[in-house]
């Protein structure tokens, strides 16, 4: 499988402002990437140097074996991008907003054309008269019309409703299975964790974690909260990785973190009258990496199994 | 050159460009419609400017007598008119391109597709250079229609010449600030810094006729170079203004596409 995108040692400074340090990361063709972190982690200035809009400090960004910055023109005949809130021309049609950038794109007139229909878009209005979320239509729109065989995209589906998010979704999926590459910025964290094959967490700059969803999801904490016929006698949940967040004796919630086999052994010696175990989802994750409790305090990225191409920072 | 590009330049540019074309027209005509009675009446006119210092009428394009058609034509178009045009329209439309197509994240929409930067600019210029145009054959033809109207006179051939040198004096406006505005990706200092420097060259132009010892002053900005008077009453072209204008706005906007492809595109 050929590398889609690669970041060396990839750094950005504003001045003496932090953009982003020391960025790894491999993307594998045919993936959906996720690349989560608020506002101002640096996940717009890694888009921007993605598509050779700005240059590195240092490092490097390589898209299909092509430098992004050297060879941009080259890179954007294979790539299709939408930013964050992108400026289209307010006194531009939608449909000839499309048109204009398709034929930028060799793409024929009317190509976005089903995909408008899909998405319930107007074409026929200015685009300074769609609301928020028909702008991003337009977008997205804009970012799925042709065929090229990586999209980058910047926060897609902010300001799209809930049919909207789903739809956009669907769009991903079907652009996976066609092999598209797909490389998502996004603070929406449901949206990465339904949409990326791996996800990488982006922190003041730094990458903290690169991981697959799975790993992530699947070798953090779960919750458990259990009813109990009696109390159970003290020491039972005296286990490494748990902790009882509260207990009134018979209703105990606890948090446990790696192995579980452990503590249902101890449970099997209990009169347990009901258990719900949920595992936690992204947003659990993430919050726990912006507490710190997994980065060093040099904010190294903590890298997991999750494939050959997962790259630990240096 | 992308032609979709110097297609949505144009289309741009069109309310602009339709605005500006309707002062200049409409200011053109009226002037002109007023040239026979100028004529009618020299000898008032002429006793009324005696009043007036040379130096002053001098510093605002008026050297001879107004009912000469090159004084007329320069006086109230080429010293006055189409400064103030050629400024707006230059500095509109060359700072649109980048700094404030960068700005409104317009650049990063049609950079993040196979348009390279230097074929993107070069569309924008060929498009202000169009608008450009066609707004300096406007101020020749206003006058034109007035005068055709009232039965002035003018020499056609002449007075439609003198597109040629406004034109290349709005290209030159056009140049250095698109240049300004690829330097500093802010349409606001650009706009401000290309209307400064053009009203200091104005003043400087006009202390120089008032101040004999400070008349190599008017040898240093651009508008002792908009001189028209000559070619419209002896029908010869001023090549020295040609030179000057042409080669400053071949070199801002050579300047802006070297550091266009160079640039940060960061509003």
């Amino acid at each position: 499988m050929a590398t889609a995108i690669e970041l060396r040692g990839l750094t950005r400074w504003y001045g003496k402002r932090r953009g982003v340090m020391d960025l790894d990361v491999t993307v594998q063709e045919g993936e959906v990437f996720g690349f989560l972190g608020p506002n101002g982690a640096g996940k717009t200035t890694t888009i921007r140097m993605l598509l050779g809009l700005i240059r590195p400090s240092a490092g490097s960004a390589t898209i299909w074996g092509l430098d992004a910055w050297h060879d941009a023109p080259a890179v954007h005949r294979r790539l299709a991008h939408l930013g964050s809130d992108p400026g289209y021309l307010g006194e531009m049609s939608a449909s000839r907003l499309l048109d204009h950038l398709g034929a930028l794109r060799g793409l024929p007139a009317g190509a976005w054309r089903s995909l408008a229909e899909r998405l319930d878009l107007d074409p026929g209005v200015a685009v300074r008269k769609l609301s928020r979320g028909n702008r991003q239509k337009v977008g997205v729109v804009q970012a799925f019309m042709g065929s090229e065989p990586l999209l980058v995209m910047d926060e897609p589906s902010t300001g799209l409703d809930p049919l909207m998010q789903r739809e956009f979704l669907a769009l991903v999926a079907e652009a996976r299975a066609a092999g598209r590459t797909i490389f998502l910025s996004s603070h929406n964290l449901t949206e990465v964790e339904r949409a990326c094959d791996r996800v990488a967490i982006i922190r003041e700059g730094r990458l903290v974690k690169v991981a697959t969803v799975q790993a992530l999801v699947g070798d953090h904490t779960r919750s458990i909260n259990l009813l109990l016929d009696r109390p159970a006698p003290d020491g039972t949940f005296a286990l490494d990785g748990l902790t009882v967040l509260s207990s009134t004796g018979q209703d105990v919630h606890l948090m446990v973190r790696g192995d579980v086999n452990p503590l249902l052994r101890r449970l099997a010696g209990l009169e347990v009258r009901d258990i719900a175990i949920s595992t936690p989802d992204v947003e659990d994750l993430f919050f726990r990496y912006y507490d710190g409790s997994v980065a060093g305090s040099d904010g190294r990225v903590a890298s997991e199994a999750a494939g050959a191409s997962v790259e630990a920072a240096r | 050159m992308s032609m979709l590009t110097f297609r949505l330049e144009l289309r741009r540019s069109r309310l602009v460009a339709f605005w500006l074309a309707v002062i200049v027209l409409a200011y053109g005509g009226t002037i002109a419609a007023m040239y026979p009675i100028l004529k009618e009446n020299s000898k008032l006119l002429e006793d009324y400017m005696e009043i007036l210092p040379k130096e002053l009428l001098a510093a605002f394009g008026m050297s001879g007598t107004l009912t000469d058609p090159g004084v007329f034509f320069s006086t109230y178009i080429g010293s006055f008119l189409w400064p103030v045009i050629a400024a707006m329209g230059a500095i509109v439309l060359a700072t649109r391109p980048v700094a404030a197509d960068v700005d409104r994240g317009w650049a990063e929409v049609v950079l993040g597709t196979p348009l390279t930067r230097t074929r993107s600019l070069v569309a924008a210029i060929l498009g202000q250079a169009v608008v450009l145009g066609a707004l300096a054959l406007a101020a020749p033809a206003g006058v034109l229609a007035g005068g055709a109207i009232v039965g002035a006179g003018f020499d056609t051939v002449r007075l439609l010449a003198t597109s040629v040198v406004f034109w290349l004096f709005a290209c030159a406006i056009a140049g250095c600030t698109s240049f300004v505005g690829v330097v500093t990706l802010s349409r606001g200092t650009a706009a401000g810094l290309a209307a400064g420097v053009l009203l200091v060259m104005y003043l400087m132009n006009i202390v120089a006729e008032l101040q004999a010892d400070l008349a190599w002053l008017g040898d240093l900005g651009w508008f002792r170079y908009l001189a028209v008077t000559e070619l419209i009453d002896a029908g010869v072209l001023p090549w020295a203004s040609v030179a000057v204008f042409g080669v400053v706005a071949v070199a801002g906007w050579s300047a802006s596409l070297v550091v266009f492809r160079r640039r940060d595109l960061l509003a």
